[in-house]
């Protein structure tokens, strides 16, 4: 992944977003566990930035958080998506998906022909 | 949207951290108690796997520092550190505080009040429903260039034709006599057409409108009532519509009451205050007074939707054109005009507005640049403090928003002190002069003002502070970290741009200087231009005889003698006479002058002269001089031949190179009898003091048509005023009905006439003399400053040698060559600014070298005083003591 900022910022907003509609509700250390291996290991999260990304998130309105109990009984606050997080993940995955085409046909444009 | 909540919850995060923080220290503390786990788990140490989990979250403090950053809102904690920061450095150095303070507080606080007040008189709309609509309509006469007024029978075809007008309204001022329970009052109202206040868009609040068919000579006994009035006289009773009250003798059908909002027409008339009173013109066009050359009313025209000034004015040219042609006779020429409402109220205040604002902005100016001057000053104190956090890390940037953050916060101060002042300056205006600019009494303290404050405030620190918070993160380290770094002499950094401030400084307020200093002379020229009239010792009264006793001339002329014999039996009173009219009083009474073998084809064409119906004291009493011929005398009565003085103008224009004396003339139409001119009396300045006089008669009070409304004028023995009671008693001795009202002394006229132009002195003065003390506090800080910092230069010359004298001289010199070229900018400036004064004016030449010179003058005496003070600290300087180092 790219070490630049604003696109890891972005793109592990829409991780988290997309882990969040798939699992449901759960605390920001099994987000990060999950993005990792979802992506077979190939990518490791940065803890550290990993909980700004939620909290601007949350601040944003696409998320909520409320404390519970994990698996193991920890006390952890759990994340969700709210119903304007759901639309989101709608939006920024078409989007993603739209520009990683047109990424995709510059660099192999042999292909199309 | 969702960026706006996001920023709010910050900005809420940082004023309320404590909650935040423990919530994030939680999560951080489980986030490594789940990770150590799965560690665990799979079969790692505990030490290990607490190592890993830390590793991977990038260190705690500064996992928390990040995400405190994404909580709060880092820039505004910065600031309010910054803030924090300058409050305590300005309670540090309380002097340098107050003075900045204190300047910007005059500055800024001037510009607020004047902007309140050209914001709610020249900018925002009249008080009335789409008030761009409205419209004055008149007829101009091509000789006299008088706009104000038309007559009935025009505007009764103007109103048949006009199609880009949806209403064309009349209105007359008129003062009627209260009477009735309480004493009788003269108030102020207004005789209008019956759609009046359909095209103001104004219903009452109580009652009704006028009915088209209240508005004829028989039916017109109906009167509407303004807010304060009702209040006032009525004591706001609910049930008044359908009552009657009584105007002179007469009883009028109150119909309708004003809302409070209500505001009147600027009534043209100079005595009396806002109309507060309405009743139906009740016009119709056989009576004599509604002819076509009777142009005495005021039209006001609503346009119709879509509509516009030009097109309503071409119509109004067209129909006036075609009327002219059908009525030939009466229409002498000219053309007409159409004046939107606004631009009528306001029209004279509004270049007295434009110079106040250009002057107060100026005074702005000038406090910046003091402000700049005092943050170079003490910028030397904070060399070494910025060189050092500069040298630690800190970037350019943070250091000038901290400096420029402190120089706002010191605005700011200073504009939150200013606004006490706009909160002063407004009253003290309406206590000055309510007649001179209208609407003045609408001006108040609001958001707009505020928020107007606010960002002054903000651009004056911005503006003042760049330059010294530049210069002071130019980053020159060496030099400023040296031990002893500000003890540079002549060199001292900054000194070129202080010398320009400087200059700057001294030339803005010698402008404004010259400005006023031209107004005082126009004033004083006024003031000393004879009016045509000794207006010392003269106490005038107004009575208004009322009710079926005073039905024939002679009983209204037997009361006046009556109430004349009394007075002149009053201790006191060396002379009393009855007019119907006095000069500067605001009154207006003209009749056609036709000068027998000197009349024109078409009447109309003559000249009309001011016309006083008198007792033969009145000059005497006004001290009016007999030029030629004899004075008026008692035996000039009603069947004894009728005579006529004319004024020193009259004579010249009408019998140019020729004798007056013994000719005759018809006053008012050409069918009335013949007038002899029996004398020749001094010219009067009858409307205010800045115009040429008019033509002028007197005519014996005996001979002319009694009016029951005259105006009593008594030269008293001492101060006119001391007299007025006494006076009131004897006048009321005679008849206890009668109202009196307006008892002033003419000196009070006098003054009232030249009160705008006196205020708007008052205020450019007050103005001159801010710009003039703040420019000799810049000087001075900065020729005090120059001397603190050159001690040490000063200790080493003196230990060679040089005289304390010779020491003081070369500061002095070199304050003064900043003065001089301020003076010489100055100079250049105002010859071109001071044009813009123009027509406030009077009589003297916006250049006038006098004035030139006599303010280049006080300015260098007050830029040597404000250098000599600090100069003389020189001549304590001890060598050694100097020497030893600060």
């Amino acid at each position: 992944m790219s070490p630049n900022g604003e696109v890891w910022q972005g793109t592990l907003a829409l991780m988290v977003l997309k882990t969040l509609e798939a699992l449901g509700p759960l605390h920001g250390y099994g987000i990060g566990r999950r993005i990792e291996q979802t992506s077979g290991n190939r990518l490791i999260v940065n803890y550290g930035t990993l909980y700004p990304a939620l909290l601007k998130l949350e601040q944003e309105g696409y998320i909520a958080s409320s404390w519970g109990k994990s698996e193991n009984n920890r006390r952890a606050k759990f994340y969700r998506l709210t119903r304007a997080g759901r639309r989101q993940v709608v939006r920024e995955a078409g989007q993603w998906e739209e520009a990683a085409a047109i990424v995709a046909r510059f660099l192999r444009p042999e292909s199309e022909s | 949207m969702r960026g706006v909540r996001a920023w709010l919850l910050r900005l809420f995060g940082t004023l309320r951290p404590a909650r935040g923080e423990r919530e994030m220290t939680e999560e951080l503390e489980s986030h490594l108690l789940l990770h150590i786990d799965e560690c665990v788990r799979r079969g790692m140490s505990p030490e290990a796997a607490r190592r890993d989990a830390r590793l991977r979250l990038g260190g705690l403090a500064q996992t928390q520092e990040l995400v405190r950053a994404r909580r709060r809102l880092p820039w505004i904690e910065s600031l309010f550190g910054d803030l924090r920061f300058g409050l305590r450095l300005l309670r540090r150095s309380p002097g340098f505080s107050l003075l900045a303070v204190l300047t910007l507080a005059l500055g800024i606080g001037a510009n607020t009040a004047i902007f309140s007040l050209v914001r709610s008189v020249l900018w925002s709309p009249l008080p009335y429903p789409d008030p761009a609509d409205l419209m004055l309509l008149s007829e101009r006469s091509a000789d006299s260039g008088d706009t104000t007024s038309t007559s009935f029978a025009t505007w009764v075809d103007w109103r048949a034709r006009s199609r880009q007008f949806e209403e064309i309204a009349l209105a007359r001022d008129w003062q009627p006599t209260l009477s009735g329970a309480g004493d009788a009052e003269q108030v102020t109202g207004a005789r209008v057409t019956a759609n009046f206040f359909r095209a103001l868009r104004v219903r009452p609040a109580l009652g009704r409108d006028f009915h088209p068919d209240e508005d004829t000579p028989d039916t017109r006994r109906v009167v509407i009532l303004g807010h304060d009035l009702w209040r006032r006289r009525f004591d706001s009773d609910p049930d008044i519509v359908g009552k009657t009250v009584l105007l002179g003798a007469t009883p009028f059908l109150v119909v309708g009451v004003l809302g409070p909002d209500f505001r009147p027409l600027v009534s043209e008339a100079m005595v009396g205050g806002k109309a507060e009173l309405w009743a139906p013109l009740g016009y119709d066009a056989t009576q004599p007074w509604a002819c076509r050359t009777c142009r005495h009313l005021r039209a006001l025209g609503r346009l119709q939707a879509g509509s516009s000034r030009d097109a309503g004015l071409a119509e109004l040219t067209a129909i006036t054109g075609a009327l002219w042609k059908e009525h030939p006779v009466d229409y002498p020429g000219g053309d007409v005009a159409v004046v939107p409402l606004s631009e009528q109220l306001i029209g004279s205040a509004r270049p007295v507005l434009h110079v106040l604002l250009g002057a107060v902005g100026f005074v702005w100016l000038i406090a910046c640049v003091n402000l700049t001057l005092l943050l170079l000053a003490r910028a030397s104190h904070r060399e070494r403090e910025i060189a050092v956090r500069m040298a630690l890390g800190a970037r350019r940037g943070r250091v000038l928003r901290q400096l420029l953050s402190e120089t706002c916060l010191l605005a700011v101060l200073g504009g939150a002190a200013g606004l006490v002042l706009t909160v002063v300056l407004p009253w003290a205006l309406t206590a000055f002069g309510p007649r001179a600019i209208p609407r003045l009494s609408e001006v108040q303290l609001d958001g707009g003002v505020l928020l107007f404050t606010l960002g002054l405030s903000l651009a004056t620190g911005l503006l003042a502070g760049l330059a010294p918070a530049l210069r002071l993160t130019r980053g020159r380290l060496p030099g400023a970290l040296r031990e002893g770094g500000t003890r540079t002499s002549a060199g001292a950094p900054g000194r070129r741009l202080r010398g320009l401030l400087v200059v700057a400084e001294v030339a803005l307020s010698l402008s404004l200087l010259v400005g006023a200093g031209l107004m005082v002379r126009s004033l004083w020229r006024l003031l000393d231009l004879p009016p045509g009239f000794d207006a010392g010792r003269v106490l005038t009264m107004q009575v208004s005889l009322v009710g079926p006793r005073y039905e024939t001339d002679g009983a209204v002329r037997r009361h006046h003698d009556e109430v004349l014999a009394r007075l002149r039996a009053l201790p006191g009173v060396e002379a009393a006479a009855v007019a119907s009219q006095v000069p500067l009083a605001g009154n207006y009474d003209s009749h056609g002058f036709h000068a027998e073998g000197r009349m024109a084809a078409n009447p109309e064409q003559d000249p009309s002269a001011q016309r006083y119906a008198v007792s033969p004291d009145y000059l005497r009493v006004m001290g009016i001089p007999l030029v030629r011929g004899r004075a008026l005398a008692a035996s000039d009565v009603d069947g004894a031949p009728r005579v006529v003085l004319i004024n020193q103008t009259a004579a010249a224009r009408v019998w140019p190179g020729s004798d007056p004396l013994g000719k005759r003339v018809k006053l008012g139409g050409t069918d009335g009898p013949w007038w002899t001119v029996i004398g020749v009396v001094g010219d009067v300045h009858h409307q205010r003091l800045d115009e040429t006089p008019e033509l002028q008669m007197y005519v014996p009070h005996a001979q002319w048509e009694a009016d029951s409304q005259m105006i009593i004028a008594i030269r008293a023995t001492g101060p006119p005023l001391e007299l007025a009671a006494a006076a009131e008693r004897v006048v009321r001795s005679v008849d206890p009905s009668q109202a009196i009202f307006q008892v002033a002394a003419l000196d009070q006229y006098v003054s009232t006439s030249v009160a705008g132009r006196r205020l708007s002195l008052v205020m450019l003065a007050a103005f001159a003399a801010l710009a003039l003390l703040l420019s000799a506090i810049g000087i001075y800080g900065v020729t005090s400053y120059g001397v603190a910092r050159r001690t040490h230069e000063m200790g080493i010359r003196l230990a060679l040698g040089a005289q304390p004298v010779q020491l003081m001289g070369s500061i002095l010199r070199e304050g003064m060559a900043l003065a001089a070229a301020g003076i010489a900018v100055g100079v250049a400036a105002a010859l071109m600014l001071t044009r813009i004064l123009g027509a406030l004016l009077y009589e003297i030449s916006p250049t006038d070298p006098a004035t030139f010179v006599a303010v280049a003058a006080i300015l260098a005496a007050v830029a040597l005083l404000a250098c000599y003070v600090p100069a003389r600290r020189v001549l304590r300087v001890e060598p050694t003591e100097a020497l030893r180092g600060e």
